[in-house]
């Protein structure tokens, strides 16, 4: 028990002297989660929109491959993005192993999948009567598009939050592609593991108590999100055919 | 909801802002960065934070380091995704330069190892030379931790039961493979009261924060076989992406007499944990 | 008068081997009030949605303003969607505000009726029509309703468009009496006024008989008689 309370104390403490080591974990996490989410938003929401609101062959193929995306373990991303970026990979001329935007590379591919899935979704459950409805109202193919996209603006922030969170503490991939290298791909996570590796639990709760409080703040805004998403908005009444 | 699209638009530019502001600041740096791979032994025990600094002074080079087990620092090395490689497994690294993976292999300080385990000593090897120590312990079947995760550490203990003429007992109920690092090894090893083999660097800081309470104690040290030998590798010039000068840079500056005494230098917990011997 | 607002011969809707709607000749004329009763699956909301332009017949010929809505007609049928107006079923609201979404109609067809510069006259005229106060229900957010409110709100949507045709598929059903109250009027006001062509379908036999020129019995997608 004082090991933990120790722990917390040394932690607190870490974190109100501003512990350079500490905060480096702390800034490399933000800007390796930032450029992730980045480039998963970027390329998820239109694939996910695409997929979600129009019927074309192999759709459904589509569907199952980035559902089989995620559901694989951080791991084996780790695994499989080490294997194209190490230097005799196939995309080891970009020299993006053990660096910050191999990191980034890597917990995109993490990302994406879940974007892409949950846009797909939150496009597909409200499309039929959306699109009925818009259509009733006179949109032409375009109005349409955009009143779709735009309708599902909530959905797509609970998406993006969502892969913020999984982002944010992953750790295979951090540790594999970034290599935990000092100042430099040190992320929160890695920094935990390796803190308490070498049994410096009061760097690792200090650490913690960010990763907590992130998560904490990603939580509210997903609650708040699914909430404004999930209402129907719906207008039949009763029953009746 | 108006509110709340300001709000993401503007946490996603601070991202994006602080993104670039870390690019820009990256591409200031005026060191020259070079990539070890080593084991988590030199990093854990904090001699390479201590020599950074020195070897900035020295020669320029900014030394960073991925820290893993010696198997897969030299897989790191065999797929050129570091520049240069500082490891403590003779055999494996001969091997390695066999397969014309690495060209040079220089030693230039060693470390050691010593057999704890718990106080009341089951197994009674106190005093014991490795070979029987270990002999001991199969006979009686005391519970005995091993790394377990193919390191320099786990590498060495499977040469130990050889050089104790004995099948490694990996299949043994006794025998516990912890596949993890050599601190999380020490603390399974306390709470199953179970023997282990560790370098002398992590039982310091462990013996240091834990100041006696787990009960484990060493029991078997100064045997010659032992002695925990580094040595620094340059990589084949097959990979032609990494910085060969700059490694041949720092292997001189660890070679040379400044070197040496820096490493003879480091001290944890006032302990003096790593003996310079390169070759004159 | 002059030729019939709609026009249907041979026309059938389905997939597969059954038809979901078989109606070998129908005419509507224009400001008449046409009603449809029928169990649930009868084939009303079919034929509402083939009159809404939501929905392509496999066969027959439908005419709409004396002209024939072909494949080349429904590609672009934003152009007669804004004519003829369906509330729909499954019609839901827009993740907005009431006033927003009154307006959306407006805005879609490149009227700058947005939130903030609308008359709000016109906004308030159409909720006033379905017994909702502007002052106290323009600002409040879709997800602030009842059932029955969005449904109101979405009928006056619709309304605001002031479109040649109405289609209406239950439009009072699960609503108060206060507020069938209003529908019904808004309903009869919109032929009374502009003169709208109407089809209603609903279960209240007893107000389509009321107010309808005409009210067809539907069962198993055909229309089987006159009440």
């Amino acid at each position: 028990m004082d090991y933990f309370s120790e722990g917390l104390t040394q932690a607190v403490a870490l974190l109100l002297a501003l512990d350079p080591e500490t905060f480096s974990a702390v800034w490399t996490t933000a800007i390796v989660t930032a450029l992730a989410l980045i480039a998963s938003l970027v390329m998820g929401l239109p694939l996910g929109f695409a997929l979600g609101h129009f019927r074309f062959p192999g759709r459904r193929g589509a569907r199952l491959f980035v559902d089989w995306m995620l559901s694989l373990p951080t791991v084996v991303i780790g695994l499989i993005v080490y294997a194209l970026l190490t230097s005799r990979g196939p995309l080891g001329e970009w020299g993006l192993l053990f660096s910050v935007p191999g990191m980034a590379f890597g917990l995109t591919l993490l990302g994406l999948p879940i974007v892409v899935s949950m846009t797909a979704t939150a496009v597909e459950s409200t499309d039929t009567r959306l699109t009925q409805t818009l259509l009733s109202l006179g949109a032409d193919r375009w109005q349409l598009l955009l009143a779709t996209l735009i309708e599902a603006r909530f959905a797509m922030a609970l998406a993006a939050a969502t892969a913020f969170g999984r982002i944010v503490s992953e750790i295979g991939i951090a540790m594999m592609v970034g290599g935990n290298i000092k100042w430099h791909t040190r992320t929160i996570t890695t920094a935990i593991a390796l803190e308490t590796g070498k049994g410096e639990f009061a760097t690792g709760i200090a650490l913690g108590i960010v990763l907590m409080l992130v998560a904490l703040v990603v939580n509210l805004l997903v609650g708040l999100l699914r909430g404004r998403s999930n209402g129907t908005g719906g207008v039949s009444g009763g029953g009746g055919a | 909801m108006r509110k709340l699209s300001v709000i993401l638009t503007l946490t996603l530019a601070l991202s994006l802002t602080m993104a670039l502001t870390l690019a820009f600041a990256g591409a200031a740096l005026a060191a020259e960065p070079i990539l070890v791979g080593t084991t988590t032994s030199t990093a854990d025990t904090g001699l390479l934070d201590y020599l950074v600094p020195k070897i900035l002074k020295d020669t320029g080079l900014e030394m960073r380091w991925i820290a893993v087990g010696t198997g897969k620092a030299l897989e790191h090395g065999k797929n050129c995704d570091v520049d240069i490689l500082m490891v403590h497994a003779p055999g494996a690294e001969k091997k390695f330069i066999e397969e014309g993976n690495g060209v040079s292999r220089a030693e230039f300080m060693y470390n050691d190892f010593v057999l704890v385990g718990p106080a009341k000593d089951p197994a009674r090897i106190k005093g014991k030379g490795v070979a029987d120590s270990l002999k001991a312990i199969a006979v009686t079947k005391a519970p005995f931790a091993s790394r377990g995760d193919d390191s320099g550490t786990h590498k060495m203990e499977q040469g130990l039961w050889k050089v104790a003429a004995m099948p490694l007992p990996d299949k043994e109920s006794w025998y516990i493979g912890v596949g993890q690092g050599m601190l999380a090894t020490l603390r399974i090893a306390a709470e199953r009261g179970a023997y282990t083999l560790t370098d002398r660097g992590t039982w310091i800081k462990y013996e240091a924060k834990d100041q006696g309470k787990s009960g484990l104690v060493i029991l078997s040290e100064g045997d010659k076989v032992l002695l925990n030998q580094y040595s620094i590798i340059q990589l084949a010039p097959k990979c032609s992406n990494i910085k060969h000068a700059a490694a041949k840079k720092l292997e001189a500056w660890f070679l040379s007499a400044v070197g040496q005494k820096e490493i003879a230098g480091f001290k944890l917990e006032g302990k003096q944990l790593f003996f310079p011997n390169a070759a004159k | 008068m002059s030729a019939p607002l709609y026009h249907l011969r041979g026309l059938e809707v389905g997939y597969g081997e059954a038809s979901a709607l078989i109606v070998p000749e129908l005419s509507i004329a224009r400001g008449s009030i046409l009603g449809l009763v029928g169990h649930n699956g009868s084939g009303k909301s079919t034929l509402l949605k083939l009159l809404g332009f939501l929905l392509a017949p496999r066969a027959g010929e439908l005419f709409f303003d004396g002209r024939l809505v072909d494949a080349a007609a429904l590609r672009a049928g934003h152009v007669l969607r804004r004519r003829a107006v369906l509330l729909g079923q499954d019609t839901c609201l827009l993740k907005r505000s009431v006033a927003a979404n009154v307006a959306y109609g407006l805005r879609l067809r490149g009227q700058p009726y947005t939130q903030e510069a609308a008359p709000q006259e016109i906004l308030a005229g159409a909720l006033g029509l379905v017994g909702l106060d502007f002052a106290e229900f323009g600002a409040r957010s879709w997800r602030e309703l009842s059932g029955g409110e969005a449904r109101r709100v979405a009928l006056a949507a619709r309304l605001v468009l002031q479109p040649e045709a109405l289609l209406l598929d239950e439009p009072t059903t699960g609503l108060d009496r206060a507020s069938v109250g209003h529908v019904q009027q808004a309903v009869l006001a919109a032929r009374e006024t502009r003169g709208a062509t109407l089809v209603i379908a609903s279960h209240d036999v007893d107000w389509l008989k009321s107010c309808a020129d005409q009210v067809l019995l539907m069962d198993e997608g055909r229309i089987t008689g006159v009440l």
